[in-house]
């Protein structure tokens, strides 16, 4: 568990690290630790300001609206909300809590849980054909060409990274689901919780790069 | 260290004693055996056939005059270490070095008549008295619990805790009753030692117990000043018997070396001697043993010792409680889980202990709960189950008498946390006791001092029995006299007490009334008549006149015995029956009445009414007036704030006077974690599901815990059993409730998998066909 711990923090806060630093990079070619920590903190402070909410809105509306129209939006929407919830919960008590998650928590986990695999499921269904790859993205060997990222186009990474999103997120709930049913040993219980919680991890890591990648990267596209 | 004076001369057998030592002390060195603990390998049981010794370490003659009973400490002694044997776990409750460890089961300080039930504990557990603090000396210690101590310890204490008033010189110690356990033979009669005890022949106890020989006399009825050297009085031979000890000659050899037919490890039988338990009411027959038991394992196979008889208790976490234990690994998990690494290999842990796959149950189960929650005790109903044990409720006694009690009253599974943390099953039992309230602490008040103050306040049923005794001389008695009350008879029985039956037979009046019971009937002392019409009424009259007869030889008789039927009023004068009209009986006036200086005496108080039909054959022995009445005669005694606990408050007396039930943390149930009867795996919890605990109305959240305590009163305590486990009711209602729909959940889950999963599968099938150009060939 404390591995776990370790590596959680440390990925979460490198991921962090690593996005704000690209774009950083954007605005100041050169980098600056001062400098950094200074248009981070405006950008924290942001958060705050009274137009980040109708920001907010208008980056849901501008970006869900075009892809999930109609009353996919609200499917969206729950599953936007129990994605975050459960990331939020299981983290915090993974990393913070030794105990682990009990109590109204964890009834809300477990709920959230039904609502995000339903969630998933229909984006699979209704999305899925959106994040296909294309003949010519298919040819991996000159798209991975490294260094990795730099050379592949930003549609092949959010397409992948929805991909990555979606394998996870079934191994989610394939190990939520066989560690309720009593056909499993304990031991191999214990090694699904775990695998549970490293792809939980994994999706929290994926999901943070597909929004800086797909949703904030570059105006809404109906497309991708 | 505890040497008693011995009237014979100390060097009479010394060389044959020392010759025999000698032999015995060169054998054990060659071949390394107890007296050091070490063992050579032989797994071959040494034949004991030793001589006797006395307390003066002398060897016992069983053909001579008066011989002594024999000693542990001397006769084991050349081959056992007994100081040794004396730091054990069964010995060393009042050393302040031995270690606690987890909560284990009180003595309980009983006594029914005034309501009292202490549990008390040498070693410091939460909740238990510990003796010094209630006044009781290792004497009284003795005496009171000396039927279920194995000797040793409190029973033979050293010389500095002996106390003014205790008895030692005359009782002589009880030394540790090694064949206890240890002796195989069938003659060993935990009964006789008890009786001994009881009599406070604690010297002779063990000798009696074991059946070497037989021992009469009551150290109990000697003058404190008698010395075994001052023998037995031939001027009394019927009341103030000495100890003697008549030695059966066939068990012992030409060299009056004697057979002890020995068992190591002990017998089960033995442990269950102290420590059998059984549900309340149940039937032998119904009774089902532990698994481990009826796999065939014995006590001793989990619970072992070494020389320091430490015996392993078994629960997680006792090494870090207990570092000198033999060893750890006799826990739930320690055999059934085998070796960390090896992770149960094989499919078992030791010596093939089923190894556990709990499929399906989640971490968190084994992270916070003990094994026994789910394997061990009664499965959990509605209420706990009430449990009797041998220590607690005088189990395993066999003779005439009924030595057993129904107090304390005892419950399990009620599940709390261990000191580890985690939920175990507890045994339960709620103090009660009178005692002083001063400064928010209650110091409690012995028995005997209560009953003194309290006089025939405790005793409501010898009103009922001084009538019924009186009635039993009646002339031409039709059956026996019994109590007749609420549709139930109370008739006396041989303990002194009232039996309560159910009515059957002739209707009888619904007031309360003597009658007499014949073959189970119940039968009115006359029949229904009109006492207007002389002649029919000639023959009930009669009866009538019979019954007031022997009412009136009654011994200690406050009044007249009087008796009114249909306005009419019968008593004797000078013999005989006077029979006058009251034409203004009141609807509340007794039939059966004691006329004393022309008032009227209801023959039986409300008070003593109330305490006959209602106490006699329930858990409880007092009623809420008794115990004001009590009160009230305590606080006009030397006690200051006298205060009764029962069955989870505190009762006082209000400024009216009235009975008040308060909180105090004294009044604290008592709990010591269970871990027997071990139910087979598919009598399990969860066994059956989730659902076994987690349901909106389980009975392991949800049982009705009540309060239980001598004191009959609806004031008791009730809680739901989660309360007692320090977790949230209404969450585990929700969560209880959220079970409902969890099949339904897994049903979604698997779909929101199927669904989720053919997408994947798709899309893999359409990149390995982009990648491999199968796709595009086919275009």
């Amino acid at each position: 568990m404390t591995a776990f711990i370790i590596i959680a923090i440390a990925s979460l806060a490198g991921a962090l690290f690593f996005r704000s630093e690209q774009r950083f990079r954007a605005a100041h070619p050169k980098f600056q630790a001062g400098a950094y920590l200074k248009w981070l903190g405006s950008r924290i402070k942001g958060f705050f300001s009274a137009s980040f909410f109708k920001r907010c809105v208008s980056l849901w509306d501008g970006w869900v609206g075009a892809r999930y129209p109609g009353w996919l939006k609200w499917i969206f929407f729950a599953f936007a909300a129990a994605f975050l919830y459960l990331a939020a919960s299981g983290l915090i008590y993974a990393v913070f809590i030794r105990r682990g998650m009990f109590g109204l928590p964890l009834l809300a986990h477990v709920m959230g849980g039904g609502v995000f695999a339903l969630g998933l499921a229909f984006i699979m269904l209704f999305r899925a054909r959106a994040y296909g790859f294309t003949p010519q993205e298919a040819a991996p060997f000159e798209a991975f060409a490294c260094p990795i990222f730099k050379n592949i186009p930003k549609e092949m990474v959010v397409k992948a990274l929805f991909w990555i999103f979606a394998v996870l997120g079934f191994v989610q709930i394939v190990t939520a689901l066989f560690s309720m049913l009593p056909i499993i040993s304990f031991n191999t219980q214990v090694t699904l919780i775990m695998i549970h919680r490293y792809s939980a991890l994994g999706l929290v890591l994926t999901a943070i790069v597909f929004f800086d990648a797909a949703v904030l990267g570059r105006p809404a596209s109906p497309r991708t | 260290m505890n040497r008693i004076r011995h009237s014979r001369s100390a060097g009479r057998f010394l060389p044959l004693a020392a010759l025999a030592a000698g032999i015995l002390a060169t054998t054990l060195v060659s071949t390394g055996t107890a007296s050091d603990g070490r063992w050579a390998g032989s797994r071959s049981p040494a034949v004991h056939r030793i001589p006797l010794k006395d307390t003066a370490d002398q060897k016992i003659i069983p053909t001579e005059k008066n011989p002594p009973p024999f000693s542990t400490r001397f006769t084991c002694a050349p081959c056992h270490v007994y100081e040794s044997i004396a730091t054990g776990r069964h010995f060393n409750a009042f050393s302040p070095t031995a270690a606690a460890g987890r909560p284990g089961e009180p003595w309980v300080w009983l006594d029914e008549r005034t309501g009292t039930q202490i549990p008390i504990s040498p070693r410091t557990w939460p909740g238990m008295f510990n003796p010094a603090d209630l006044g009781l000396s290792a004497w009284d210690f003795a005496v009171l619990f000396g039927r279920h101590l194995p000797g040793g310890g409190p029973a033979e204490p050293e010389e500095s805790l002996e106390t003014p008033g205790s008895r030692w010189g005359v009782s002589g110690k009880a030394e540790i009753n090694c064949l206890a356990c240890h002796n195989a033979a069938k003659t060993q009669d935990h009964s006789e030692w008890a009786r001994q005890m009881m009599r406070e022949n604690f010297r002779w106890a063990g000798t009696a117990a074991a059946g070497f020989g037989e021992v009469g006399g009551m150290a109990s009825r000697l003058k404190g000043t008698w010395d075994p050297a001052d023998g037995p009085n031939p001027d009394d031979t019927e009341w103030a018997v000495v100890p003697t000890v008549k030695y059966d000659p066939a068990l012992f050899d030409s060299k009056f070396q004697a057979f002890f037919d020995l068992a190591y490890p002990p017998k089960d039988r033995s442990c269950l001697a102290c420590h059998s338990n059984a549900p309340a009411g149940s039937r032998k027959f119904d009774f089902d043993e532990d698994v481990h038991t009826a796999a065939g394992l014995s006590c001793t196979a989990c619970h072992r010792n070494d020389i320091t008889h430490d015996i392993i208790r078994g629960y997680e976490g006792e090494a870090a409680d207990n570092p000198g234990l033999v060893s750890s690994d006799f826990t739930c998990r320690a055999c059934h889980l085998g070796e960390e690494n090896k992770k149960g290999l094989g499919g078992s842990g030791r010596m093939g202990a089923p190894y556990p796959y709990h499929k399906g149950i989640p971490e968190v189960h084994f992270e916070r709960l003990s094994c026994t929650v789910c394997h061990s005790g009664p499965l959990p109903a509605d209420e706990p189950a009430r449990i009797r044990t041998a220590r607690a409720n005088r189990l395993g006694i066999f003779g005439k008498a009924d030595w057993s009690t129904d107090l304390p009253v005892v419950v399990e599974p009620v599940y709390r946390r261990d000191t580890n943390g985690k939920l175990a099953p507890h045994r339960m039992m709620w103090p009660a006791f009178w005692g002083e309230l001063e400064g928010g602490t209650i110091k409690p008040l012995r028995p005997e001092a209560v009953l003194s103050s309290a006089g025939e306040t405790l005793f409501p049923e010898r009103a009922v029995i001084r009538v019924l005794t009186a009635l039993r001389g009646m002339s031409e008695r039709p059956g026996d006299p019994v109590l007749v009350i609420d549709g139930k008879y109370f008739e006396q029985n041989l303990d002194g007490g009232l039996t309560v039956h159910p009515v059957s037979g002739e209707a009888t009046p619904a007031e309360w009334h003597f009658a007499a019971v014949e073959n189970g009937k119940v039968k009115p002392y006359w029949p229904e008549f009109d006492p207007a019409e002389a002649e029919a009424a000639a023959e009930p009259e009669g009866a009538i006149q019979r019954v007031l007869e022997a009412l009136a030889a009654m011994a200690g008789a406050p009044g007249t015995p009087a008796i009114t039927y249909k306005n009419t009023q019968y008593r004797l004068v000078e013999g005989a029956l006077e029979k006058t009209e009251r034409k203004d009986p009141t609807a509340d006036e007794s039939s059966w009445l004691w006329i004393k200086d022309e008032s009227r005496l209801p023959m039986l108080t409300e008070e003593e009414r109330n305490a006959a039909a209602t106490l006699p054959g329930s858990e409880h022995r007092l009623t809420e007036s008794q115990v004001v009445s009590v009160l009230k005669s305590l606080a006009g005694g030397k006690a200051k704030n006298p205060v009764y606990i029962s069955g989870g408050k505190l009762f006082r007396l209000d400024e009216k006077g009235a009975l008040e039930a308060a909180e105090h943390q004294a009044t604290a149930p008592v709990a010591w974690p269970m871990a027997h009867q071990v139910r087979p795996a598919r009598q399990s919890l969860g066994w059956n599901g989730c659902t076994d605990c987690h349901s909106a109305t389980s009975d392991f959240f949800f049982t009705r815990v009540e309060s239980r305590g001598p004191l009959l009163t609806a004031k008791s305590e009730s809680a739901a059993g989660v309360s007692f486990m320090d977790l949230s009711n209404p969450y585990h209602r929700l969560f209880g409730l959220s079970y409902l729909g969890r099949p339904y959940f897994k049903i979604v889950l698997a779909f929101a998998a199927f669904l989720i999963g053919a997408v994947l599968l798709a899309a893999l099938v359409q990149a390995v066909g982009r990648i491999s150009g199968l796709i595009e060939k086919r275009k």
